[in-house]
This record gives structure tokens, C-alpha cells and sequence, in this order.
């Protein structure tokens, strides 16, 4: 990982809040990034206990992982916004800001909206669960809030981090800078974790799933890496997620462990991993060394247009943004598909049925006929009409996404409270 | 979302009281009562099935002997090969060491079974007991949840929204610095927008409870209900199949809950065990049709009084899966053939408290206690037959396999069930029960049924109600080359 600084934008400017040079890392920010690793763990945890052991209840330790996250993000949220409130710290309070009549940074409100949303979905999801019954797909009303709560945590780490880097210089900004990507990499991973159903190996040839993929995965690249402002910071979030599922379909197994619920068509006997990890470092690296390319298009702001409206300041339709988007865009799709689509034939063959690579580790409920046990693809497109169109749409989406990305980053590079 | 659930609740609500009481094999009498041997165990076996898969079902485990020392249950699906979890340690009470009790995760709609090993004195024996899953209804939200949820979700909006508000106001600032009125005005412009943004979310997750609620119900079992007509004195009957889903499962496998009408199995050697029970509950009849085609079926009617009628009629799928079609038809006095095969039935059957009048002045007797009876209880219904010098009937017979069958039926007609010696399970299934999927128990299940088959003077009879009321029992035994018909009252308390 480099530690260049890319001065791509405007530099960031500076007050007579800059912090040190020997200035440390504040607790909350560690509290934060460890409630935010300790969630994510949880939830991998949590997939895995579902695939081989089935059985559920608040106590499992993955629940407990997760919770516990849940709890030190509110700790620590609710003491950074109450002390800032309440204390006497002026500089603290200039730093902040206002939500609902209380003060502090913006960071600490999302992160502690998160934990709120979290909060708020276990007895909803509780009554889910006695009403319609134990659901067993992730995609739901009460898992969403879910979602969006650890989603909060996480971006509220980053935004907490973000408000500090901005305002740091020398090796603390640099620190701030690796744990931002490090933050951005869980992103990656939550995103993928939700992305499961939808994104597995019997997918992996149809255009659905680089669809699914690119909604919102070029968004989180984008917007960190700006924000962070590290030459290789794209490859490092895809590296955390890769290196993070690596090590896990490795570790995982070594633990035992066995269905506790039927129906059981897989005989299993260790703890499952979720799956080998997608190859989205490839298009990271594409867009690592697409973006010096790139970025004059951004800075020389070719073609902008402004528009005015009576009693609001005029805003522009950035042509240079939107020529940035459209070719990370396509690169995005183009090197994802140009590596997923073929490692998806050996994913399917006999080879990758080992340790390594470890497509043989199936869920115990997986029919002996369903595609995954029996190593095929699993058409949705039936028509090449139907193939094209969704491909379109993944375009579209990967393009849009990374337009979104851009003016988020940009946003976050200026967050100063 | 939650501003939206008071609504919801009140949708959820008229569609839990415009529901009938549906229950499978059995109406508004879903619990299972199985009395069975696990090798030379005896057992009786009382499952509560979720009223939600996938969900928790309630196991009891009563030993009719003191040499078992310790149950297991594990859940096993009767179709297709599946291999057993991990059994489950049934808890045994301390108050009682002969009930061990527990629960199990029934994960899938269909065909089930629970497999209850038995580990004692004997060494260890399994038997196994079916249990057909199904969801009954969706639960709706108590108004304390809603109200709490309605608040927490009404603080999570108002605060995303001041979080954006703040976002777009100062969080850009140096610390030095206020924000100009520009900037506030900026932050009090996104608020309105988030707060429409948050509205639309709200109506979208709305929608989507409701898309999620709408598809649920699609998949909750619906009593199916069959059209009943009179021609040239032979009932016609069409079955109906509202539960045959189609589509595919995550998997891309098909639907392992799919119900057929094409793939129905002999039960004591007939596909259908028909109950007529006239509205005033006098004029009852076992009658068995023959299929004519897939879903149709034919009965050429005894001499049956002039009435309402309404109809159960019990099938079981070759999957195990038992149900029972409902129906209702007005019929004239029929002056059909006599009874003929495993028909049988009575016109005119007076009910009594404990004693029933049969014929030839023989009397079948309710061996009751003057305890009242309650829902959720198991409990044993004994009779015995007398002849008319008080003495115990020699005469009688296996009656389709069995020592005798019985029917439990509420008087508006809303609770149904056929119960034999060995339960409320259909034979059929129980049978399949003991061979199919991962363990096959032939042994332990035939030694059930033989042993139930055995005729003597007295029968009895697991079953519990599992709604109050008042109802009437009707319990058919072979005696003498003729089924004998006796009726009961009893009133049921919560």
C-alpha cells in the first residue's frame, strides 16, 4: 500500500484546529473502527453458523459479536455527543456540529444512528420472525434496517475519521488516511455479504449478477478512495475484502461443527465458509491505474455548464465528472467480467473443490439437484435480448454509481467537524 | 415503515378473521397425538406444529413404562433422502421422569417427521412420527410493540434527518467559523428534501411489508374445500387443490411442499374416508368413494335422512402429507342401497353423556372421570362395549385394520378430526413414516400397528382438544360382521 499523497483536488485547507504532527489517534476513532471490525466478524460469523450449524438464538456467539459492536459504538457515540454537549471543551464544540439541539461530531451522530437503526430492528425482526417465520434469505424489511444500521456504524467510522484527517497533517493524517481505507474495506465487505444470494458462482454467467455487483459497489471505491486521497486506495479496500474471505475459507473449516436443523442434504462436519472471494481486485487495480488518467478531466472541468435559478446560487452539470464516470464505468464492468467469467468455469470444475479454493463446502440444506451441488450455471437470461439488457443495466448502474461516488468523495474530502 | 403499521395491523387483522380455521388432515385440530412402540418402548407422542414454518415445534415424550432413560428427537423431511442433524436431548421433567419434552426447528412446508430415539433398559430403539408443516396465519403486532416501534422508527427518521440537515449546514466549516445564512438555509433545504426522501422510503418499505405479507399468506395452508352434488342418488365429489404452489425454491429445485391431487394413497385400502354429519349431529356415516378421475369422486348413498350435511373428507398424498377437504351440501332423503364394504354409519344417533345405545341392546361405554375437559391436554379416551347383561362384548372385530376409529367433531362444525387407536395420524403416513427418508423403522412401526389392530371389548384413543366448545364423539367399532356406531357429548373449557 503507498502512502502518496495525490493532490488531485483543491488542497484541503487548514485552521487553526490542525492538529500536531505528534498528535494521536483520539479513542473514540479506535472505539469506532473496532465496533465496526467486531460487526462485520459478527456477521460473517453469524452467515457461517447459519450454513452448518442452522440453529439460532440471541446467544450465539456471532449474535454476541455483533451486539457487542452494536453497544461500544453507542458507548462511545453517546459519550463523544454528551460530552460535547454538556462539557466545557469550546475547541470540541467548534469542531461539531448541531443535530436536534445536540453537538458533536458528524461522525459520532451517524455512527450512533446506526446503532439506534440496529437497536431498533432486533425487536422487529424478532416479530418478523414469529409472524411470517424464520427467514432464511437476507434481503428483508427488518434485515435492511439492520443493514442500514451497520451501514451507519461503518460510514459513521469514516465520516468520524474523515472529520479528523481533515484537519490533520504528517504521519497522524497518514494514519487516519490507512484506517479510512480500512473502514472503506468493511464497506466492501458488508456490501458483498448483503450481495451473497445474488452474486454466488452459479451466477457468475449471467449479466443479473454484474448487475448486482455494480449498484453501489463503484460508489464506496470511489467515494473512499477520493476522500482518502491515497494513490492505490481502490486496490486496498478490494484487498481488505479479498484478503479478509481469503483467510477465512481457509480458517474457517479447521473449526467443527454440524447441523442442528433439517431438512440436512449435505453432509457437514466443520464450520463453512461463505465463499471464495469475488475478483474485484482486478477492476480495483484497473481504476487504481485508470485514475491518474483521469483526473485532469475532473480538475480542467471541460464542457461544465451552469444553470440559475431565481434566489438559488447556480450549480453546474460537470461533463468532466460525468466523462470520469463513464469510463471507470465501463472499466469496472468490462476487467470485472473479463476475470469473473472465466474463473467462474474453473470455479465450477473439479479442481477448485479443495481447501484452497473451496467450492465443495455446501450449506446443508443445498439439494443434491439444486446447480450449486451439482456445479453448474444457473441461467436467468434466456435470450441474448435478455442478456444484453441486463448488461446495459449493469453498465448503467456501475456508471451511475461512480458518479455518486465522485461528488460523495469530493464531499467527504471537505468534512472538517 | 412503522408510520405505515397501524394500517397494516388492521389489514393483518380482518385477514386473520375472514380466514377459516385451517388446519391439514384434521380441521382447527392441527396437534398430533401418536401412541407407538420404539422397539419394545412404549410411547406416546404429542407434536404442536408452529403456526409458522419455518418455526419451533413443541415435542412430548410420555413413556407408558419406566425403562427409558433418555429421548431424542430430530427432524427428518418423509420425502427424498436427508440425512439426520444432530438429535436433540428431549429435557426430562423432574415432576414426572416418565415425559421428556423439547423442540425442533421445522424448517420447511410438507411432509415431515420427527424421529424420537429411545435409549433404556432394552438398549436403544427409534419410531418415528409424521408431521405435516404448514403455516397457519400470520401473527399480527401487539399494540405495545407497534407503539414502541412506531416511536423508535418515528426518532430514527426525525434524527437522519437532522444528521443530513447538519451534513449540508457546517460540517464542511472550520471549526472558527459559523455557518452564513446561505449555509443554514442550505441545511434547512436538504431537511425538507431528506424529510420527502424519507417519506418515499417509507412508502416504498410499506409497500414492500405488504408485498412480503401478500406473499406469506400466498404460502400459509388454505383449507381446501370440495363441491358436493346429488346425482341419481350417488355423491359426486370434486376436490379442489388451493395449496398446489408451483415455482421453485432459492435452490432452483421444485417446491418439496407441492400438493397433487394425482398422487393420493390407500388409507386402510381406501383413497378417501368421507364423514357426512348432519347439522343437527344425529345422522352420521363413514362412507368411502371411488375415484373416477383425478379429483372426482363417486358414492352410491345408503338410505340418509333429509338435512344439511356437512362433508370431511380425509386424503393422504403419497408424500405422507394427510389433508381433509370440507364441503356442505343439502341433501333430500335418499333411498339408496344398503351399507356395503367399510361403510357405516347411523340416521338417527343419540348421544349420551357416558353411555351409548348400540344395537342388540349392546352399549358402549365412556370410561370418563368427572374432571372437565380442557384444550392442550392429552388425554385418553377410553370405551368399552357391553352387551346388554353388562358383560364385555367377545365379538368384536378389526374394523379396516383397526380395534376402532373415532371422530371428534364440534358442533358448528369448525373442528374435525379422525382418530385412531394409535392417534390422529393417518396410517398411511404413519406407515411411510417408519420406511421413508434416512433411518427406515419398519420394524417399530409395524409392531404399532399390530398392536392396535388387536379387537377386544375396549378401545381407546389419543387425542386433545385443541379448541373449546361443545362436541360430539363418534367411536365405530366392528362387532358381530357390523359397525356399530356410538356417540358422546363433550364440553370442552379453555
Amino acid at each position: 500500500m503507498s502512502s502518496t499523497v495525490v493532490t488531485t483536488h483543491a488542497p484541503v485547507r487548514t485552521s487553526g484546529l490542525v492538529l500536531s504532527k505528534s498528535a494521536t489517534i483520539p479513542w473514540y476513532i479506535w472505539s469506532c473502527i473496532t465496533a465496526s471490525a467486531c460487526i462485520m466478524a459478527g456477521l460473517y460469523w453469524d452467515i457461517s453458523w447459519h450454513q452448518t450449524i442452522g440453529r439460532d438464538t440471541f446467544w450465539t456467539p456471532a449474535h454476541l459479536m455483533i451486539q457487542f459492536g452494536a453497544i461500544l459504538t453507542a458507548a462511545s457515540s453517546s459519550m463523544l455527543i454528551f460530552g460535547t454537549t454538556f462539557g466545557r471543551n469550546e475547541a470540541a464544540k467548534r469542531a461539531s456540529v448541531n443535530v436536534l439541539g445536540f453537538r458533536g461530531p458528524l461522525g459520532a451522530f451517524i455512527s450512533a444512528w446506526g446503532g439506534a437503526a440496529m437497536l431498533v430492528s432486533a425487536p422487529f425482526d424478532n416479530w418478523w420472525h414469529d409472524a411470517y417465520g424464520l427467514d432464511v434469505k437476507i434481503i428483508s424489511p427488518p434485515h435492511m434496517i439492520l443493514a442500514l444500521g451497520i451501514g451507519g456504524i461503518l460510514w459513521g467510522s469514516a465520516i468520524l475519521i474523515l472529520g479528523e484527517m481533515n484537519r490533520a497533517e504528517g504521519s497522524l493524517r497518514r494514519h487516519l488516511q490507512s484506517m479510512l481505507l480500512f473502514s472503506g474495506g468493511l464497506l466492501v465487505i458488508l456490501d458483498m455479504v448483503l450481495k451473497l444470494h445474488d452474486t454466488g458462482r452459479v451466477l457468475m454467467h449471467t449479466a443479473y449478477a454484474y448487475m448486482v455487483l455494480s449498484i453501489g459497489l463503484p460508489l464506496w471505491l470511489e467515494a473512499i478512495a477520493r476522500a482518502s486521497g491515497r494513490r492505490w486506495a481502490r486496490t486496498t479496500m478490494a484487498s481488505i475484502y479479498t484478503g479478509a474471505f481469503l483467510l477465512l475459507v481457509w480458517i474457517v473449516p479447521l473449526f467443527p461443527g454440524e447441523p442442528k436443523l433439517g431438512p440436512v442434504y449435505q453432509r457437514v462436519t466443520h464450520m463453512l465458509p461463505l465463499y471464495f472471494p469475488l475478483l474485484i481486485i482486478f477492476p480495483a487495480i484497473a481504476l487504481d491505474l485508470l485514475w491518474p488518467k483521469m483526473k485532469n478531466l475532473d480538475l480542467g472541468g471541460s464542457g461544465r455548464k451552469y444553470f440559475k435559478i431565481q434566489g438559488l446560487p447556480r450549480f453546474g452539470f460537470e461533463w468532466g465528472k460525468w466523462q470520469q464516470s463513464v469510463l471507470a464505468g465501463i472499466a469496472f464492468v468490462v476487467v470485472m467480467m473479463a476475470f469473473q467469467w472465466p474463473f467462474a468455469d474453473f470455479l465450477m470444475s473439479p479442481a477448485s473443490r479443495n481447501w484452497i479454493f473451496g467450492t465443495h463446502y455446501l450449506y446443508y440444506a443445498m439439494p443434491p439437484e439444486s446447480h450449486e451441488a451439482q456445479h453448474i450455471f444457473y441461467s436467468i437470461e434466456h435470450t441474448t435480448l435478455a442478456f444484453v439488457g441486463k448488461l446495459g443495466l449493469a453498465f448503467a448502474a456501475a456508471i451511475l454509481s461512480t458518479r455518486l461516488g465522485i461528488t460523495w468523495g469530493n464531499w467527504m474530502r471537505e468534512v472538517r467537524r | 415503515m412503522v408510520v405505515q403499521m397501524t394500517m397494516f395491523k388492521r389489514f393483518l387483522l380482518i385477514v386473520l378473521l375472514v380466514l377459516p380455521l385451517a388446519s391439514f388432515a384434521h380441521v382447527g385440530s392441527p396437534d398430533i397425538y401418536y401412541d407407538g412402540y420404539a422397539g419394545q418402548y412404549h410411547l406416546l407422542v404429542t407434536i404442536r406444529p408452529p403456526a409458522v414454518i419455518p418455526g419451533v415445534a413443541e415435542i412430548q415424550v410420555r413413556c407408558e413404562s419406566s425403562d427409558v432413560n433418555q429421548v431424542e428427537i430430530l427432524p427428518l423431511r418423509m420425502v427424498g433422502d436427508n440425512l439426520p442433524p444432530r438429535p436433540d436431548v428431549a429435557e426430562r421433567s423432574t415432576g414426572d421422569p416418565q415425559l421428556f419434552t423439547g423442540h425442533l426447528w421445522m424448517m420447511d412446508r410438507g411432509s415431515w417427521k420427527v424421529q424420537v430415539n429411545a435409549y433404556g433398559q432394552h438398549g436403544n430403539a427409534q419410531m418415528a412420527v409424521p408431521v405435516p408443516a404448514v403455516s397457519m396465519n400470520s401473527a399480527s403486532m401487539k399494540k405495545t410493540l407497534g407503539g414502541l416501534l412506531g416511536v423508535l422508527g418515528l426518532l430514527l427518521v426525525a434524527g437522519f434527518i437532522g444528521i443530513v440537515g447538519a451534513a449540508n449546514r457546517e460540517a464542511k466549516l472550520d471549526p472558527e467559523k459559523d455557518p452564513t445564512p446561505w449555509q443554514r438555509r442550505r441545511g434547512l433545504i436538504s431537511m425538507g428534501l431528506t424529510t420527502a426522501f424519507m417519506i418515499g422510503v417509507l412508502l416504498f418499505g410499506n409497500k414492500w411489508w405488504g408485498s412480503e405479507a401478500s406473499a406469506n399468506a400466498k404460502l400459509s395452508y388454505i383449507l381446501p374445500h370440495l363441491q358436493a352434488s346429488l346425482q341419481a342418488g350417488a355423491l359426486q365429489l370434486h376436490l379442489e387443490n388451493p395449496n398446489e404452489v408451483s415455482g421453485f425454491t432459492q435452490f432452483g429445485t421444485e417446491r418439496p411442499d407441492r400438493l397433487r391431487l394425482d398422487d393420493l394413497d390407500l388409507d386402510h385400502g381406501h383413497l378417501m374416508h368421507l364423514f357426512l354429519v348432519r347439522s343437527d349431529m344425529k345422522s352420521f356415516w363413514h362412507l368411502h368413494p371411488n375415484q373416477i378421475q383425478t379429483a372426482q369422486f363417486t358414492e352410491e348413498l345408503p338410505d340418509i335422512p333429509a338435512g344439511h350435511y356437512r362433508i370431511y373428507a380425509d386424503i393422504v398424498h403419497k408424500t405422507g402429507f394427510p389433508e381433509t377437504e370440507m364441503g356442505e351440501i343439502e341433501l333430500p332423503a335418499v333411498a339408496g342401497k344398503g351399507l356395503n364394504g367399510d361403510d357405516s354409519g347411523g340416521a338417527a344417533l343419540s348421544a349420551g353423556d357416558k353411555v351409548s345405545e348400540l344395537s342388540e341392546g349392546y352399549r358402549m361405554v365412556w370410561e370418563r372421570d368427572s374432571a372437565p375437559l380442557k384444550t392442550k391436554q392429552p388425554l385418553w379416551f377410553r370405551f368399552h362395549i357391553e352387551d346388554k347383561n353388562g358383560k364385555l362384548a367377545t365379538d368384536l372385530e378389526s374394523y379396516m385394520g383397526m380395534a376402532g376409529h373415532a371422530a371428534f367433531i364440534r358442533d358448528d362444525g369448525e373442528v374435525f378430526a379422525h382418530v385412531h387407536p394409535s392417534g390422529s395420524v393417518p396410517m398411511a403416513a404413519a406407515e411411510k413414516a417408519q420406511t421413508a427418508g434416512s433411518t427406515p423403522n419398519s420394524a417399530s412401526g409395524m409392531n404399532m400397528a399390530m398392536n392396535h389392530s388387536t379387537p377386544s371389548a375396549a378401545v381407546s384413543f389419543p387425542y386433545g382438544f385443541s379448541q373449546p366448545g361443545d362436541y360430539h364423539i363418534y367411536v365405530q367399532v366392528k362387532r358381530a360382521g357390523h359397525v356399530e356406531t356410538g356417540a358422546f357429548l363433550a364440553h370442552v373449557e379453555n
